[in-house]
């Protein structure tokens, strides 16, 4: 220890100084994975909307022209957004939730996890039906460790969205 | 901030460091939490003037939580410049 950090800690007991955190996740022990899922849906539906715009002929109106680019310029908005929400909620998951005995019961987790991160950069970079497809379902299986770690059951249900894939959803209540 | 400081280091700010100069990138600042009244954090300048303030990161990335989800920090917010640090 050196004479500097002795000295400080003699000030400190004496006349107390104020704390500046670092690392300042505050452990609030509030996490869901839904909010992967939901991003993950996000995309797929943008995927699907970016699919289904009809794009402009040859001899197509500037309006007609300029109405497609703002349509599929806000899809492709959404979609990067989203898709960074997604690797977000998973890394927060990854980093501050599982804990060393989660992993000793899902071993696959450190896979699955990287597998979604990398789905996430695909979904991102690229208009990938199956790279959304894949977030979703990585994001239900990191789901359904998230929520066998609380002893809470889990089921598939269609989700009510227009995107309307099977997703995972804990039993409460 | 690790791996620049870890926790129980001491660090001496100077609160008049930019008065007169402007902050530069790299330098390590305290500063009054924006999400939280009463709490300070302690980030490492990345850009940014007294003007329109200072967009600042923590050195470990990954769990910190800085402008990347509050934004440029006002200079009413920076309560100065850490000089020195200690380790235990």
């Amino acid at each position: 220890m050196s004479v500097a950090h002795k000295l400080l800690r003699a000030l400190d007991r004496v006349r107390p100084a104020p704390v500046a955190y670092a690392h300042c996740d505050i452990p609030c022990g509030i996490y869901d994975p839904h909010h992967a899922q939901l991003a993950a849906h996000t995309v797929i539906r943008m995927v699907d909307l970016i699919g289904q715009l009809e794009k402009p002929g040859p001899n197509a109106a500037p309006e007609q022209k300029q109405e497609y680019h703002n349509k599929l310029t806000r899809y492709i908005a959404t979609k990067e957004q989203h898709a960074e929400i997604y690797k977000n909620e998973i890394r927060i998951l990854y980093g501050d939730y599982f804990k060393p005995e989660h992993l000793q019961a899902f071993p696959t987790l450190h896979d699955t996890v990287w597998k979604a991160l990398k789905a996430g950069s695909k979904g991102r970079q690229e208009i990938n039906p199956a790279a959304a497809e894949d977030m979703l379902k990585l994001a239900n299986e990191i789901a359904e460790a998230f929520w066998k770690t609380k002893n809470i059951a889990t089921y598939k249900a269609k989700a009510p969205y227009p995107t309307a894939r099977e997703t995972v959803y804990p039993k409460l209540g | 901030m690790e791996p620049s400081l870890h926790p129980g280091d001491y660090v001496l700010v100077n609160r008049w460091a930019y008065r007169r100069r402007e902050p530069e990138a790299g330098d390590i600042v305290v500063l009054k939490d924006p999400g939280a009244p009463g709490e300070f954090l302690v980030k490492r300048v990345m850009s940014g003037d007294r003007l329109t303030g200072l967009f600042v990161l923590g050195d470990n990335e990954a769990h910190s939580r800085d402008s990347r989800q509050f934004g440029m920090v006002p200079m009413h917010l920076i309560v100065g410049k850490v000089r020195l640090h200690t380790k235990p």
